[in-house]
């Protein structure tokens, strides 16, 4: 890295931040109770951020030689001087800076574990056929990463970290299904019985399902499903996104934008957080941010750039993007404070509404209005006099997701990780009770 | 390069393997933006690595790196092979690849003008003449906000196996994204993301007229803000352009028959299918309705010639008037399925594995002309374009949220209309066209399956189509 850094002062650039990330995968996937692929990734992926007089570019280089990033470097810089200097004059955080490693989030048993993937996958599927299911699919995944950062503004750092996930999806048949989930930075956080005897109860409550009808809802949201929007919520608080024009949370900064029982915060210093971790791309110090409190819009997610452009604190956000192949602020630990109910006394609070536990698919009218619609997908229940009535399917979700943030009444005590394919970066959150959420089907 | 990928196959064949596939990619691509008229970071992506894919007594297993040394690669060649073995005391049912021909082959995509040679400067000259054409006075709307990301990318891969397969291929794509936000005083705000994208050379992105057509997408925003009224309700007649026919055709067509979904390899992630194995023959649509999916359609975004099984790639028929006609195949499914490899396997980059997926989508013209459609209609609406859609997970209960559309009174098209909501199921749908046009138009747009995630280049595509007495909500 220190190479790299040079190079680009070489070049001209006046800042430079550079990172390398290692990091060695495995994945098990598994259908129908049979393991249908096991794959295994090694890459070391290097990425250089250079910055001249109001003129930024970057790279993402899956090419571990110095001379593959140097060519690239060359490119970038040569591409900087031809175009128009950009809004505003950004600089990187000034370092050096101490940073404090975040307590347990590296488990050197995980990388080492293959026959033992195939043993916990088992647990996982037995544990949903003892619940009654017919057949289950899903992934169980490994990482180990190594991260290391260097700026030409004196920040320097090495950080490391591991985790462990399986979602597991059981059938037991092919309109009754469930989902479960288990994720983890320390096998002994980690636990495939329980994400298996989840998804198994959930498909066996979900049998014999009946279309439900369209109408305004309490529902009582699972985990998964508000894991999903808040993985959105949470991308919309980025200044990356209000930038673009694609957030509801543009000039909402000391605004109410939901309802007081919500806090929302991206905690990358949470111990035992699945995306955990010291500093980011930049080399600035990760933190704890309240993005929401009490309801109240209290700040964006930020990069050196974003601050630079609409003001506030560096919130230690700054990594390279999918997508965009640039820094920018992302969220990565993304976590709701818990509520007063426990899980019983939340369906007492219904009352007659739904129950829902997963979605797929949202797709946004407008990002701006937060008008949108998602599908149902696994268990979906009509809840009468607080209790589960009967299985429904069919259900998708349209509505306006300032309103659903707006009308969150009640969460529970209890609040569990969810990290899977729909919702790649993970969430730490309750149950909670949405007012009258709008539900559509399909008619014909 | 080639070296690697062989010393790859027989690392792999000397630990005894029932078969044994390795890909070499080196992929760069470069992406320029422009928001609200001022350039954002010029971004570039390298990318070389190998993938190696090893079947193991029933049992499958891959690995990849980017790590390029020998030892690094026989590491590689060696997990794969120990994860699949370790796998195999569950692997309840072995895995079987179907028998396909041997092929050596060498393709490339098609430039007059390739990407290569063409400077950051000149993508941002591009940039910059449709941003002039995007002011109020031109588009005779506000967009307060308004991105144009132009995007490119060349792929050179080299594909070897142990049935003695060597087949070289170099596709470069280019494409446009552009993101508005229009506005209105007193009628809101709406939002249109638009994607254009093609296989070729920088001549491709020319003939695109990107000054005139882009901007035009932005007046249309005002007109809707300034002109559509409430849509109708209730049953009534529909004509969908072929925008919203290429969705629907990408979403209830193509993905529902995807034969790794129908075998349920999928379930966890992407879903499954309301198609079974043996629903080959079942009316789903009327007579008018015929679907393919054809990954050889000159400049098509998701070109290929062969997949990467190293199976030749061909059009696939998927419904023939109105009936269920085929599935899309990769080596695994076919062999469960008895059939052989339609050639639908595709792999986004070197660190992941070929799964079934759809190249380039469409539904097949009939002989309606635009009038024809509407004439015979007393009332009804024309979809044009969409905006927010989803189908579950069995893609079978399906929503397009109208952005252009209009209504239709009397056998003409008449005034705006703004947010037509149809959401029907997969039958319901083909089971009420009734007219397809004769002038067929394709969308690029990105498709993501697998995990992890594979977004793919693809078109989807159609003719305008009618409808008869369907639901329209909202």
């Amino acid at each position: 890295m220190d190479q790299a850094v040079e190079y680009g002062q070489k070049l001209g650039a006046r800042e430079v931040a550079a990172a390398v990330t290692r990091e060695k995968r495995k994945m098990l996937k598994f259908a129908n109770d049979s393991v249908t692929i096991v794959q295994s990734w090694d890459q070391t992926v290097p990425t250089v951020y250079m910055l001249s007089e109001r003129k930024r570019a970057g790279a993402h280089v899956e090419n571990p030689s110095m001379d593959a990033l140097k060519e690239v470097m060359k490119t970038l810089k040569a591409a900087m001087d031809i175009t128009k200097p950009g809004e505003v004059e950004s600089t990187l955080p000034k370092g050096p800076f101490k940073y404090e490693p975040v307590p347990h989030i590296f488990d050197a048993r995980i990388p080492k574990m293959t026959d033992e993937l195939v043993d916990l996958a088992e647990e996982a599927m037995k544990a949903a056929r003892a619940e009654g299911a017919r057949r289950s699919s899903g992934v169980l995944v490994t990482s180990e990463w190594e991260r290391h950062v260097r700026t030409s503004a004196g920040a320097e750092g090495e950080d490391k970290g591991t985790d462990i996930n399986l979602s597991i999806r059981a059938f037991v048949d092919d309109d009754s299904s469930g989902q479960g989930n288990s994720c983890a930075t320390r096998l002994e956080d980690f636990n495939p019985k329980l994400a298996g005897a989840e998804a198994g109860k959930i498909a066996n409550q979900a049998r014999n399902p009946v279309f439900g009808d369209e109408g305004k809802y309490r529902v009582l949201f699972g985990p998964s499903i508000m894991a999903e929007f808040f993985d959105r919520i949470a991308d919309f608080a980025t200044a990356y996104s209000v930038d673009l024009g694609l957030s509801f949370f543009a000039e909402k900064i000391g605004q109410k934008v939901a309802s007081e029982k919500l806090t929302l915060v991206d905690d990358r210093r949470m111990p035992g957080g699945i995306n955990s971790c010291s500093f980011d791309e930049e080399g600035y110090p990760t933190q704890r941010t309240t993005i929401i409190d009490r309801g109240t819009l209290k700040t964006y997610l930020h990069s050196s750039y974003s601050v630079a452009k609409y003001g506030g604190a560096l919130t230690g956000s700054a990594f390279y993007v999918g997508g965009t192949w640039c820094i920018a602020p992302v969220a990565l630990n993304i976590v709701v404070e818990p509520g007063e109910y426990g899980e019983e006394k939340l369906f007492e609070q219904v009352g007659d509404g739904l129950y829902l536990t997963n979605n797929w698919y949202t797709r946004f009218q407008n990002y701006q209005t937060g008008d949108f619609s998602s599908i149902c997908r696994d268990g979906a229940f009509e809840i009468e006099n607080g209790k589960i009535a009967r299985s429904v399917k069919g259900l998708r979700i349209s509505d306006n997701m300032p309103r659903i943030m707006q009308s969150i009444s009640a969460l529970s005590k209890e609040r569990k990780w969810v990290k899977w394919w729909e919702v790649p970066v993970p969430v730490y959150l309750p149950h909670m009770i949405v007012e009258n959420v709008g539900i559509t089907r399909a008619t014909k | 390069m080639e070296d690697l990928v062989q010393h790859a196959i027989e690392a792999a064949s000397a630990k005894g393997v029932q078969y044994a596939e390795a890909r070499l990619h080196t992929d760069s691509g470069s992406g320029v933006t422009l928001t609200n008229g001022k350039p954002e970071p010029v971004q570039l992506a390298k990318a070389k690595g190998i993938a190696v894919r090893v079947l193991v007594d029933g049992a499958l297993g891959f690995a990849s790196t980017n790590d390029l040394s020998k030892e690094s690669l026989d590491e590689t060649v060696n997990i794969a092979y120990r994860t699949a073995k370790a796998s195999k005391r569950l692997v309840t049912k072995p895995i079987r690849l179907s028998k396909e021909k041997a092929e050596h082959a060498n393709w490339e995509t098609k430039a007059r003008k390739p990407l290569l040679d063409v400077t950051i400067e000149e993508k941002l000259a591009v940039l910059e003449e449709i941003e002039k054409n995007l002011s109020p006075s031109v588009v005779k709307v506000d967009l307060p906000s308004r991105t144009l990301v132009l995007i490119d990318d060349i792929t050179d891969r080299y594909f070897a196996d142990t049935e003695g397969s060597k087949i070289h291929g170099v596709a470069s794509r280019i494409g446009l994204l552009f993101v508005f936000t229009a506005s209105e005083p007193g009628k809101g705000i709406i939002q249109r993301i638009g994607q254009k994208g093609e296989t070729g050379g920088w001549e491709r992105l020319e003939a695109w007229d990107l000054p005139k057509c882009v901007p035009e997408e932005a007046r249309i925003l005002g007109k809707i803000l300034r002109e559509a009224k409430q849509a109708p309700r209730g049953e009534l007649d529909l004509v969908l352009g072929s925008e919203v026919t290429g969705i629907a055709c990408h979403e209830s067509c193509g993905h529902p028959q995807e034969a790794d979904r129908i075998l349920g390899r999928e379930a966890a992630q992407a879903g499954e299918s309301y198609l079974k194995p043996d629903m080959i023959g079942h009316r789903i649509g009327t007579e008018a309705v015929t679907v393919v999916d054809d990954p050889t359609v000159p400049n098509s975004y998701g070109f290929y010639e062969y997949d990467e099984e190293g199976v030749r790639a061909g059009r696939r028929t998927l419904i023939k008037n109105g009936v269920i006609a085929g599935f899309l195949q990769n080596r695994e499914t076919a062999a469960e399925l008895g059939v052989s490899s339609n050639g639908a396997a595709r792999a986004v980059s070197y660190d992941r594995e070929p799964i079934i997926r759809m190249a380039n989508t469409f539904m097949l013209p009939g002989e309606y002309n635009d009038d024809e459609l509407v004439e015979d209609l007393s009332k009804g609406v024309f979809i044009k374009t969409f905006m927010e859609w989803n189908i579950d997970d069995r893609r079978y209960n399906q929503r397009y949220v109208g952005l252009e559309a209009y209504l239709i009174e009397n056998g003409q098209i008449t005034n705006a209309v703004r947010n037509p909501i149809l959401e029907i199921t997969t039958p319901g749908f083909y089971g009420s066209v009734d007219a397809v046009g004769k002038k067929v138009e394709y969308e690029a747009a990105t498709c993501g399956k697998g995990e992890p995630e594979q977004a793919a280049p693809v078109w989807h595509g159609g003719p305008p189509i009618r409808l008869r007495k369907v639901r329209l909500g909202g």
